[in-house]
């Protein structure tokens, strides 16, 4: 029994391990026939406009090499997009277009690159350069988000994301995920980004983990990363409640972000959420998994209720 | 969800020692196949004279009939012809014709093995009957003085015969047996024929059997034995301490039922000399001895069954189940990072041609070389299947610079990579560039160590020939390891890794 000693103390805080998740959570919810729904984000985009959640504005969509004439109408009347392979991972393939001067794309990292080249680099998405698989690849050329002001003294270049994971239609923890300078302006904390864990029930963010340690100030900006008050909380849990009717998947990470003029924009949906949210927030999913499914069944009859229920219960 | 996994990996680990439990019980399959068995050479020489025309010599050979299978024989016989014939239980050799001048070299030669005792089926069983020569009125002089003990059970029969022939106490409450009378009745016998006289006249079967005590050495005679019949077998009776050993283990016998082992007739036979020597035989064969025998269903559907040429193969793969029931522990119950369950595997196999030390560094410096130029390729922006073609040939370039380095320095293991890794290389290699990109040069390198010692332990597991030989005489037990590779997969705790993961959750917060 001693030996399982170290395990008791992870199992009282209700962490979920990748075992359980694997095996109880996204075995038992989410069907392999749903997936192609999230994992391909054009689909995604179709359904949350028929949900009515509101995506960054799709410019246009590039389906195959002989479509690529339509770059020019898409963008002709833009002067900011993004370029997007619509099953990319980790965010390779992406470019973000700040601006248009004559022939030569501005990116937002500064570079400039000509239209020709970023159609070069639209064939290379289409024959599956950035889908690990291989697999042929659609185009997704949407609008640039203009970040909301509220992260600017924690976010190191880069555009901030929030992470809701929702259980069975119940948002049941969130995190904002703050870009820094070793992320290289990424959202990833793979890659060295913040996550600051936020409360349920305020919307106000607490701890925050960077690299697996407890920080409580941005490395690159010194500023606090606790007490900031998201916007648009209430409407940013409706929208990843949503995601239940949205996909019919039980266990979701809904990434969304702010955006100045528009506020909360769902960007991708995830059947495989990471666990890391959990150190984040100094609070096991487990434990709110369970409060969850001992809930009476009224609560889930809508996401109004859904959302309602998590903030006035889960601790 | 849970409760199907369970019912079935039991269900799984229940057949298979089922089927592991009938071998050993009702075939007689040893419980450590692995223990090494040996096998006897015996060896008989002689020179036979005699003037006659038909001069002859009769052997009595090792005989399955006295619980010895013969792996081969030889008959060296000269100018003098030979051959074969059963008496009873006995297999007697048969020179005849005749011998030269100068005498006729003859000999025998056979490999023996002992079978296992309590598997070898017995016959009828024998009755009880006294030694030739004895006078019917020796016989009812004894049985009338022995007459009380013959209605005692048979193992109070067989002692008291014991006791009596050991020191001639007939002890006991059995007052009313003339003993002077009956130690002379018995004294113009030897001891052995004392001993089946005893034994005849208290209704226990016997017989005496020729043969040589089973060590190593040359003996220029044999010995004989009284051997009891016991209910299941034949048991050798020790002379001095009137015991009874088992006679398989300790005794080569030749000759059952007072026949002796080496007769002559019309010749005198010089320079006889009985040779014993023990080897340790292999594992494997001692296996496809017993099986090619056996008419059980079982062992003619046994692996041994099939042509050595594949059997190598099937030692291996019976062994890759355990390695990736091995994988999926390390990953799931400690958390080890590594490309892939198959990745291991197929490196542990390779491992086979080139031995551990080359083949990780063969691995390693492949995978390094295979790294950079990944890296230079994804400047070049290729598709998946061209890029991929690319590494291919670039893998196996390497292999032909190391086989060509080998070869002018003398290094086998370099040629020796075989056609299986270059598959696992190139992906290997993709792999590992593919997590550098996503999670870092940190993770990349955490998992190819893990993969590195996951394939080392699998590697040493599959070269384990008490587990080969296990699995091979036993291949049922692939059952149970996938009995627990779903018990495996049912494991839902945390990994020993997740403690350090969430390390800040354990200090109570």
């Amino acid at each position: 029994m001693g030996m399982l000693r170290p395990f008791k103390g992870l199992s009282e805080a209700g962490v979920l391990g990748m075992n359980t998740r694997n095996a109880d959570i996204i075995m038992a919810l989410n069907p392999r026939s749903k997936f192609p729904l999230v994992d391909n984000k054009v689909a995604t985009k179709e359904l949350a406009a028929l949900h009515n959640i509101p995506t960054p504005a799709l410019y246009g969509v590039i389906m195959k090499h002989g479509d690529i004439k339509n770059f020019h109408s898409i963008t002709e009347s833009r002067d900011s997009f993004v370029v997007k392979p619509a099953r990319g991972s980790g965010g390779s393939g992406i470019v973000l277009v700040k601006e248009r001067q004559g022939d030569t794309l501005i990116t937002q990292a500064g570079k400039s690159i000509s239209t020709a080249d970023l159609i070069y680099h639209i064939t290379d998405i289409l024959s599956g350069i950035f889908s690990l698989e291989g697999h042929d690849d659609s185009v997704i050329i949407e609008a640039l988000i203009h970040p909301d002001d509220v992260f600017n003294s924690v976010a190191y270049r880069g555009v901030p994301d929030i992470r809701v994971v929702v259980y069975r239609g119940v948002p049941i923890m969130a995190m904002v995920r703050l870009p820094t300078a070793a992320s290289d302006g990424k959202a990833n904390l793979h890659g060295g980004a913040i996550g600051a864990g936020i409360d349920l029930k305020t919307g106000l963010t607490a701890n925050a983990v960077h690299r697996s340690a407890i920080v409580s100030h941005h490395p690159d900006t010194g500023n606090p990363v606790s007490g900031i008050e998201v916007p648009y909380w209430e409407k940013i849990l409706l929208m990843a409640a949503r995601s239940l009717e949205m996909t019919g998947l039980g266990y979701v990470g809904a990434d969304m972000v702010l955006d100045r003029d528009r506020g909360p924009l769902l960007l991708e949906l995830n059947a495989r959420p990471g666990l890391a949210i959990q150190v984040a927030n100094r609070a096991g999913l487990l434990g709110r998994i369970r409060q969850v499914d001992t809930a009476s069944g009224d609560i889930f009859a809508t996401p109004e209720s859904r959302v309602d229920w998590a903030r006035q219960t889960i601790r | 969800m849970k409760r199907p996994a369970l019912t079935a990996a039991l269900a799984l680990i229940a057949i298979s020692l089922f089927i592991v439990a009938y071998r050993i019980v009702s075939l007689g399959y040893p419980l450590t196949p692995a223990k090494p068995d040996y096998v006897w050479t015996f060896r008989f020489d002689g020179v036979l004279h005699g003037t006659a025309k038909d001069s002859l010599l009769l052997l009595s050979l090792p005989s399955e009939q006295h619980g010895q299978i013969i792996l081969e024989e030889g008959i060296e016989s000269g100018s003098m012809s030979s051959n074969l014939l059963k008496e009873y239980d006995n297999r007697i050799a048969v020179w005849s014709g005749r011998p030269g001048p100068e005498g006729e070299y003859i000999s025998y030669k056979a490999s023996v093995l002992l079978q296992p005792t309590g598997t070898h089926t017995t016959v009828v069983p024998p009755r009880a009957s006294y030694p030739y020569g004895i006078t019917n009125g020796e016989i009812s002089l004894i049985e009338g003085l022995m007459a009380p003990w013959r209605a005692l059970n048979f193992s109070a029969r067989l002692q008291v015969v014991l006791n009596l022939a050991k020191k001639y106490d007939f002890g006991g409450p059995q007052g009313n047996v003339d003993f002077l009378s009956l130690r002379d009745a018995l004294r113009k016998y030897d001891d052995p024929t004392r001993l089946l006289v005893l034994l005849a006249a208290v209704n226990i079967p016997a017989r005496t059997v020729e043969g040589l005590d089973l060590v190593e050495g040359v003996v220029g005679k044999t010995f004989s034995w009284v051997e009891v019949w016991t209910g299941q077998g034949w048991g050798h009776i020790d002379p001095e301490r009137m015991e009874i050993v088992s006679s398989k283990t300790g005794f080569l016998a030749l000759s059952a039922g007072g026949m002796s082992a080496v007769r002559t007739s019309a010749g005198e036979l010089s320079a006889k000399r009985f040779e014993l020597t023990r080897n340790v035989m292999s594992r494997w064969r001692v296996f496809f001895e017993r099986t090619s025998r056996s008419a059980r269903i079982l062992d003619q559907w046994s692996l041994f069954r099939i042509p050595p040429e594949f059997q190598q193969t099937f030692r291996i793969l019976l062994l890759v189940p355990l390695g990736a029931l091995l994988i999926a522990l390390l990953r799931n119950f400690v958390g080890f990072q590594t490309f892939g369950v198959f990745m291991p595997v197929l490196m542990a196999l390779a491992f086979r041609n080139t031995g551990l030390f080359y083949g990780l560094a063969m691995f390693a410096a492949i995978v390094l070389i295979g790294y950079g130029a990944r890296r230079g390729l994804n400047r070049m922006r290729l598709l998946l299947i061209p890029r991929m073609s690319v590494l291919v040939t670039l893998v196996i370039f390497c292999f032909i610079i190391l086989a060509l380095v080998g070869n002018r320095f003398g290094v086998r293991q370099f040629m020796a990579v075989g056609l299986l890794p270059f598959v696992i290389l190139t992906m290997t290699i993709e792999r590992f560039f593919v997590i550098v990109e996503e999670h870092g040069m940190r993770t990349a390198m955490e998992t190819t160590l893990g993969s590195a010692a996951v394939s080392v332990i699998t590697y040493l597991i599959i070269q384990w020939e008490v587990l080969q030989i296990t699995f091979f005489v036993y291949p049922e037990l692939l059952l149970f390891v996938m009995g627990l590779q779903i018990l495996a997969g049912r494991y839902t705790g945390y990994r020993l890794s997740e403690l350090i993961r969430f390390r800040s959750f354990r200090d109570g917060t």
